[in-house]
């Protein structure tokens, strides 16, 4: 009792501090401290630092520091031709772009490399049962907005660094790799981050906006779980003519679901447009070692033929890749242009690929010429790229213990399947979330480190990612079956209506524009307001639960009656 | 021995809780052990005194005097923290740029909330803590603009001693804010029966039934209460701090009651409304505001 109570005394002695405060001191020189510390200067990185910057208030609170190991310069001197785009484009949802119009970065985005998207048309490509979706229809307050707008990556990350160079509280440290992480020696809680230019960072909140393979993730031993696809996505910029006179600007997106993966046409100007093809990774590794005008036929052809003549036209790419003879562009064409007709596709439909002649987009558009995309002319040099995709999500978005102070955002803490062009908007929405509770904290007088004041971020984001990512995934597992009960009940079309419409649901999801940059974290009084929409909501999915029943039963009732009708004819044979 | 002999003569502080305190003491910085229900309830407490200050500020001053999203909105105050504990709550009222003081009857708590507060080298220089009994602070000089006592009142011995000490620490038009838990049968189902003996997510014996005080006894102390009289404030202790109840209720200017409801699900404490019903069952915070002295009650009509 009595060397406790002299232990403790002397532990609270003023000198005692003194001295302690003073060797802390000396021994720290070389550090610097910072409120927090965001590692990766990607979009998420930059967006944080950004919404953190953006708060007058929190400018004499925060002082930021945001490390990134390549060079800013040249994202921030980023100026290319007009008609050159760069292969990596994002699909900003309405809530992303509001979000970064609440940031003021919007206003640095070159609007003219922004393309919004007002249709999308997604379909089967084995029962070429298509759904397809407009702005007009979704009911969002602003529809000549488009329920999406398409930019590249580079020109949101300039926007955003651009605005980031006007904020005096943060400080961008780039060329800067992160060469160890550890918890400090001292205290035992706020982690210091080893520069390789012998900077020390420590940070009172560490972020892990560092990508996939995350450091800050390993650092904080935060597990995660997931999957690879065993699918490779190629991306690249492709030209087009554009579209014609009786056809409406190029604002529509494609996306076929074939059993190797979905193969998407993403617009972004009038005659150029974003390829994201998911595949197997023989096949993508053959693809990318043929000639760029073999893989324009290949694309025109993925969204065109039926499925048995891609399988085939995959295979023989395939078989000459292996056997070390890439296929040419005169010997694709002819294999094309013969299974076209053995198709009896006609030549002046838009499904017909192989003998359309580039000036063809002046005349009198073919009746289906909104069913395809345009047809692909060339690829941009240089711009064909691909990457494995995956599916990640870990297990929490804070660290504890010795990780402690640290959290994640963006492809550190989840990575999704591309298909519904949500990765980024995920991981702003993370963004959004974190900054807001961050601020919350800060007028609390909180510790913004503490695991109290990031636990409404993981509340918050944690089921919301996970219900996106797996809608995705599902989706991407279901249009991998070609054959078997399952592609006969998405052709029966009840498996269709369901499961596209769960894509229009991860993409409506996150479609509204309303701000949650003011929601509240607690009780206030438009928790009343809120029960009261979800109660309504709660109805509305009553009665829409009712109506699918209703098409279900009507579905099944012919189903089962032309069964039935059927039988004696078979009888008879 | 001695030394706690003296305190009890001296104060209204509890020997048994302080030792059932200063077992704990370790645990204070432990957000997901024996202190987490207080670390989830701190952003709240100090959701209301911000509220409360920033809304005793518009009463006051012109519109465009007031900035709300102003982070240091405690900034030149002096603040005390009446059984500060580790400092959880003493911290944060320091970020927000007030003058704090945290004092504690037990040794250990002050060791804990001083050497936790040093790991903050960004932590303002404003923040001392002191290991006394407020009683003892009576003796010196020093008046507070803002005195706070989370979570206190239901572990004093006497406490209605303890809130005239916290009474007369303040300056005139000085604010103070408290925390505490109802004497209702849900409140023993909650705080006592769950959270210590069927949960354990807090130790047992951490809290005893009979102490716990009642919204209304809170009121009617206030309702009667006049500070008392000293020279310079001899006109102001003509009114008791809460002049008039309607229906039970104090005026918003004078005191104010609000419930903290845990919400399981989502493991965070609320700040309920304004008179919500019911939500005062259990855990609550309580305003009022001592009379200004002579000159500043002129200006508040």
């Amino acid at each position: 009792m009595l060397s406790v109570h002299g232990a403790s005394r002397v532990l609270s002695r003023p000198l005692h501090n003194t001295c302690l405060n003073y060797i802390r001191r000396f021994a720290s020189t070389s550090r610097e401290e910072f409120d927090v510390v965001i590692v990766g200067g990607g979009p998420v990185g930059l967006a944080l630092a950004t919404a953190l910057g953006s708060k007058p208030e929190l400018n004499k609170s925060l002082k930021i520091a945001l490390v990134e190991a390549g060079d800013l310069s040249k994202v921030r001197d980023w100026s290319p031709s007009p008609a050159a785009f760069s292969n990596r484009v994002v699909s900003l949802t309405n809530a992303s772009q509001t979000f970064l119009q609440n940031i003021d970065s919007w206003d640095h985005i070159e609007q003219e490399r922004t393309t919004p998207i007002e249709e999308m048309q997604v379909w089967d490509g084995v029962s070429d049962a298509r759904i397809t979706f407009s702005t007009s229809e979704l009911g969002l307050p602003t529809p000549a907005e488009g329920m999406a707008r398409l930019t590249e990556t580079l020109n949101l990350q300039r926007s955003l660094l651009h605005h980031l160079i006007t904020t005096p509280s943060v400080e961008v440290i780039d060329q800067s790799r992160v060469q160890s992480i550890s918890p400090d020696e001292i205290s035992g809680a706020w982690p210091s981050v080893m520069l390789d230019t012998g900077r020390v960072l420590k940070a009172r909140l560490l972020v892990g906006a560092d990508g996939p393979n995350s450091p800050v993730r390993a650092f904080a031993k935060i597990p995660s779980y997931g999957w690879s696809y065993d699918t490779q996505a190629i991306v690249c910029t492709m030209e087009h003519p554009p579209k014609g006179p009786f056809l409406g600007p190029n604002t529509t997106a494609y996306q076929r679901f074939l059993p190797t993966g979905p193969i998407a046409f993403l617009p972004i100007s009038a005659t150029a447009s974003s390829l994201v093809w998911s595949t197997k990774p023989s096949l993508a590794t053959a693809l990318k070692a043929c000639e760029p005008p073999v893989l324009s036929r290949m694309i025109n052809a993925a969204f065109r033929l039926p499925e048995v003549s891609i399988r085939y036209l995959n295979n023989r790419i395939l078989e000459a890749h292996e056997a070390g003879t890439p296929i040419t562009d005169e010997e694709i064409r002819s294999e094309i242009l013969w299974r076209e007709q053995s198709h009896s596709i006609d030549t002046t439909s838009a499904y017909s690929s192989a003998t359309v002649a580039t000036s063809a987009s002046s005349g009198i558009p073919p009746l289906d010429a909104e069913m395809v995309p345009p047809v692909v002319t060339s690829i941009q040099s240089g711009s064909i790229a691909s990457f494995p995709l995956r599916y990640n999500h870990t297990e929490s978005y804070v660290g504890e213990g010795q990780g402690s102070r640290t959290v994640l955002v963006g492809d550190a803490a989840h990575t999704v399947h591309p298909l519904a062009g949500q990765g980024l908007n995920l991981g702003l929405g993370d963004v959004e979330c974190l900054a807001r509770c961050i601020h919350q904290t800060v007028l609390r007088g909180g510790d913004i480190g503490s695991y109290t004041a990031l636990l409404p971020y993981t509340q918050e984001r944690y089921v919301e990612n996970h219900k996106i990512m797996s809608a995705c995934d599902k989706l991407h597992k279901l249009y991998r079956v070609s054959s078997g009960p399952i592609v006969q009940l998405r052709s029966v079309g009840l498996e269709i209506l369901n499961e596209l419409d769960s894509i229009k649901a991860a993409l409506m999801m996150t479609a509204g524009s309303v701000s949650r940059t003011d929601r509240p974290l607690s009780y206030s009084s438009d928790t009343r307001a809120a029960m009261f929409g979800a109660a309504a909501k709660g109805f509305e999915g009553m009665r829409m639960a009712g109506q699918v029943l209703e098409v279900v039963k009507g579905g099944l009732v012919g189903f089962v009656g032309n069964a039935l009708r059927n039988a004696p004819t078979t009888r008879q044979r | 021995m001695l030394q706690t002999h003296l305190l009890r003569s001296l104060s209204t502080v509890n020997a048994n809780e302080i030792a059932h305190f200063t077992r704990l003491s370790a645990e204070w910085w432990n957000e997901r052990g024996e202190f987490s229900f207080l670390h989830k309830m701190n952003p709240v407490r100090m959701q209301f005194i911000r509220e409360k200050l920033v809304e005793t500020t518009y009463d006051e001053l012109p519109e465009e005097a007031v900035n709300a999203k102003k982070v240091r909105i405690l900034e030149g105050l002096d603040v005390l923290d009446i059984g500060c504990g580790g400092g959880l709550l003493s911290e944060s009222l320091a970020r927000l740029g007030a003058k704090t003081t945290g004092i504690d009857a037990a040794e250990s708590n002050i060791a804990i909330a001083q050497h936790h507060a040093s790991l903050d080298s960004r932590l303002p220089r404003n923040l001392t803590y002191r290991h006394t009994p407020a009683e003892s602070l009576l003796q010196e000089p020093k008046r507070y603009d803002v005195v706070c006592s989370m979570e206190v009142l239901e572990h004093v011995d006497n406490p209605v001693m303890f809130l005239k000490t916290c009474a007369e620490l303040l300056k005139p038009s000085g604010h103070l804010f408290l925390s505490t838990i109802s004497r209702t049968p849900l409140s023993y189902f909650l705080t006592i029966f769950m959270a210590e003996k069927v949960l354990r997510k807090v130790a047992d014996g951490t809290h005893t039934y009979s102490k716990f005080i009642n919204p209304s006894e809170l009121l009617d102390f206030f309702h009667e209460f006049r500070s008392p009289s000293t020279p310079q404030d001899a006109e102001t202790q003509a009114r008791p701090w809460i002049s008039r109840l309607y229906d039970g209720q104090p005026t918003r200017k004078e005191a104010e009651l609000r419930g903290m409801i845990y919400n399981p699900l989502s493991a965070s404490w609320i700040l309920a409304p304004r008179g919500a019903w019911g939500a005062t069952e259990c855990n609550y915070l309580f305003w009022v505001r001592k009379p200004a002295a002579l000159g500043g009650e002129a200006s508040e009509h």
